[in-house]
């Protein structure tokens, strides 16, 4: 009975412990090592750390999309750190299919190739609504060399309805001038094979309406499937200036190659009045080269703001971003957090992002009839000019002895923008550069 | 363009060989810079969904991570 | 070095009066004088001399062996002396409130001690003869370290004066 009684327990604490304890006994057990914990071998148990967390993004009238990930980490007895995490989500919803508003019905082919749909007067075209399913896993050990040496090593892999991503990645720091300066250096190489459903599509070619029948073969079709590989180098230098603030500079370079098309996206082919003639499929070229310079100051502002200097650390966070590309994509990104404890424990952290990007210069919005194709053009928005801000705030606060539980709330809005491209007759009267606007809701819980 | 990258990355090269000795703190100087706040990505799950919005949404993509600073203990 | 560890015993006299004194007393001597004191009570023994600071995880995972080693050695002739950095003694309080220490702490709020002994990680130790010279000295605690850690106290224990 006494045992009885030990369930019906109702102690937080202890649910908690018992949480902990069976998701390292799963942790264990997946490692395949043997597996004696007890509730007693509290050492087992501080050993593993464990993050869980919700997430949310919902855009207005277009994708919703819902994350949940659940995050292992423990520290071996030499400083060794492993760590294990799992995503799931799930999205659904509708995106753009690229095809220009007209005030006219318009019908378009189902990706599949079976069936067709149709998009109001004067809405964007959109595809048929979407669900996709989606797993990850990461796993990442980091060791320390000699001395001020540390290497880190991991694996990834993702897998949704059409899409799988294989990825490795490695690093090593070396930090000097007593441990105030790290020199870090890392590379990651990613396989993804893309498995599109109705298979990958010619690229310029048209689009084929009121087709139906499967058996026969299909001109504006490749193949099944494609993939795309990219790798990528990373230099890093971090330094202390003082007690209260350090500093990051980074420069990477990307090289990203295969197939970079979005198979569901399309062009439409307008005439001299701005009416869709017909779609063809987006075609991009089959290599991008990315560069980036990323710097990052995190200040301590202490007592400067607040009264109590030996609890309120009020942390400025404040980075940013230089991106540009041999596809004429330039970006820069302000990225802003500010943390401010309230009492002793808990905090408030605003968010405030700005990014801006210029068009890539095979982007535009529509192709002319007239005009013979282009080698490559998409309409995809994503990589058209935009400007996007994020607005957000964080409330976190430490239960349970050190357990962390937090809630954001953010906003996230991107404003499209015409690149220079002329709006020919009836496009003139029509929204082309829609912007997004979506709500971003997270709830986290480490222990 | 390709001149303004060099100088760009001048800038860090110049702060590690030139600067660092004179720049930094004691091994006992380190409560604040080992505050979890004060770490570089100090809420890696925020970072990890961050990435993977705006990696789906933006045509940049990467260039963060690296560690550094924090409790420099063991 | 060598002045600071091997104390001429009329120090050891003259702050011997502090030493049973309250807080406010000891806040009045340097941290230099309160471990000048501490090694001349502990002289002959093997001293595990260590550094730490309450915002120093390696540091907490390092007391509970000290503990275990101070209470295992001490009838040899051995005792743990640990040295605190916090800027701020008030969270070094609460540290050891959280993770009590059966051995001596002195304050060192400035660093002052650890400058002298060119302290180059958190935690630091060093280990010291029954001559008062240092013999061994460790940067960072690592758990799977301690049987080369006791292996050089019970050397030094061995050893005759």
């Amino acid at each position: 009975m006494q045992l009885a009684k030990k369930l019906g327990s109702k102690k937080p604490n202890r649910e908690k412990v018992n949480v902990k304890l069976a998701l390292t006994v799963a942790a264990t057990a997946l490692l395949g090592a043997p597996c004696f914990v007890n509730a007693a071998e509290t050492s087992a148990l501080n050993a593993w750390s464990f993050d869980t967390a919700v997430l949310y993004y919902a855009e207005v009238d277009r994708v919703t999309a819902t994350e949940a990930m659940l995050g292992a980490s423990k520290t071996f007895d030499d400083g060794s750190v492993l760590s294990l995490k799992f995503t799931l989500d799930v999205l659904t919803g509708t995106s753009p299919n690229g095809a220009v508003a007209q005030p006219t019905t318009q019908t378009f082919t189902r990706p599949s190739g079976n069936g067709e749909y149709q998009t109001p007067a004067n809405k964007t075209p959109i595809y048929d609504g979407f669900r996709d399913r989606r797993v990850q896993f990461n796993g990442q050990w980091t060791q320390p060399l000699a001395a001020n040496y540390t290497v880190s090593g991991g694996v990834h892999i993702s897998k949704e309805y059409d899409y799988l991503s294989l990825g490795v990645n490695g690093s090593l720091a070396y930090e000097f001038n007593n441990k105030n300066s790290t020199f870090s250096i890392g590379s990651s190489y990613f396989k993804d094979t893309y498995n599109p459903v109705g298979g990958i599509p010619k690229p310029l070619t048209v689009m084929i309406t009121g087709s139906g029948d499967e058996d026969v073969d299909d001109p504006t079709r490749l193949g099944k499937d494609d993939t795309k590989s990219s790798a990528d180098i990373m230099f890093g230098v971090t330094q202390v200036i003082n007690r209260r603030l350090i500093m990051a500079f980074n420069y990477s370079y990307a090289k990203v190659g295969g197939y970079l098309n979005d198979p569901y996206k399309r062009l439409s082919r307008v005439n001299a009045n701005g009416e869709a003639v017909d779609y063809v499929y987006e075609s991009r070229p089959d290599s991008r080269e990315k560069q980036s310079v990323f710097t990052q100051a995190k200040y301590n502002l202490g007592g400067a703001l607040l009264k109590n200097t030996m609890l309120n650390n009020t942390v400025l966070d404040i980075s940013y971003r230089y991106m540009w590309d041999d596809w004429q994509i330039n970006s820069h990104t302000i990225d802003s957090r500010f943390y401010i404890p309230i009492g002793i424990n808990s905090y408030l952290e605003p968010h405030f992002r700005v990014y801006q990007q210029s068009a890539a210069k095979f982007y535009q919005p529509f192709l002319n009839e007239p005009d013979s194709l282009p080698t490559y053009a998409s309409a995809d928005l994503r990589i058209g000019e935009m400007t996007a801000y994020t607005l957000g705030l964080k409330y976190g606060t430490f239960v349970n002895g050190g357990d962390e539980l937090s809630f954001r709330l953010e906003y996230y809005t991107q404003r499209l923008t015409n690149a220079g491209f002329n709006e020919p007759g009836i496009l003139s009267r029509q929204a082309l550069y829609e912007s997004v606007n979506a709500i971003i809701a997270q709830v986290t819980y480490s222990f | 363009m390709k001149i303004k990258l060099k100088r760009l990355l001048l800038v860090p090269l110049i702060v590690s060989v030139t600067g660092c000795a004179n720049l930094g703190v004691e091994p006992w100087e380190r409560d604040l810079l080992a505050k979890k706040e004060m770490a570089l990505t100090s809420s890696p799950i925020d970072a990890t969904f961050d990435d993977h919005i705006y990696f789906s949404k933006e045509a940049s993509s990467g260039g963060k991570g690296f560690g550094g600073g924090g409790c420099g203990c063991n | 070095m060598h002045y600071l560890v091997r104390t001429p015993l009329f120090l050891v006299l003259l702050f011997s009066l502090f030493i049973s004194s309250d807080m406010q007393a000891e806040t009045t001597i340097t941290s230099r004088q309160a471990l000048e004191q501490t090694l001349a009570q502990h002289k002959g023994k093997v001293v595990y001399l260590d550094f730490w600071a309450s915002w120093c995880g390696p540091c907490r995972k390092s007391f509970p062996w000290m503990n275990k080693i101070q209470a295992e050695y001490k009838s040899q002739g051995f005792s743990v002396i640990s040295i605190n950095l916090d800027a701020n003694r008030a969270l070094a309080e609460k540290f050891l409130v959280e993770t009590p220490a059966v051995f001596p702490v002195i304050y060192d709020p400035k660093g002052k001690l650890a400058k002298h002994f060119k302290i180059k990680g958190m935690p630091s130790s060093m280990l010291i003869g029954r001559d008062g010279e240092i013999k061994f000295r460790h940067a960072g605690f690592f758990i799977n370290r301690i049987p080369q850690y006791q292996q050089e106290i019970e050397l030094l224990l061995a050893e005759i004066k």
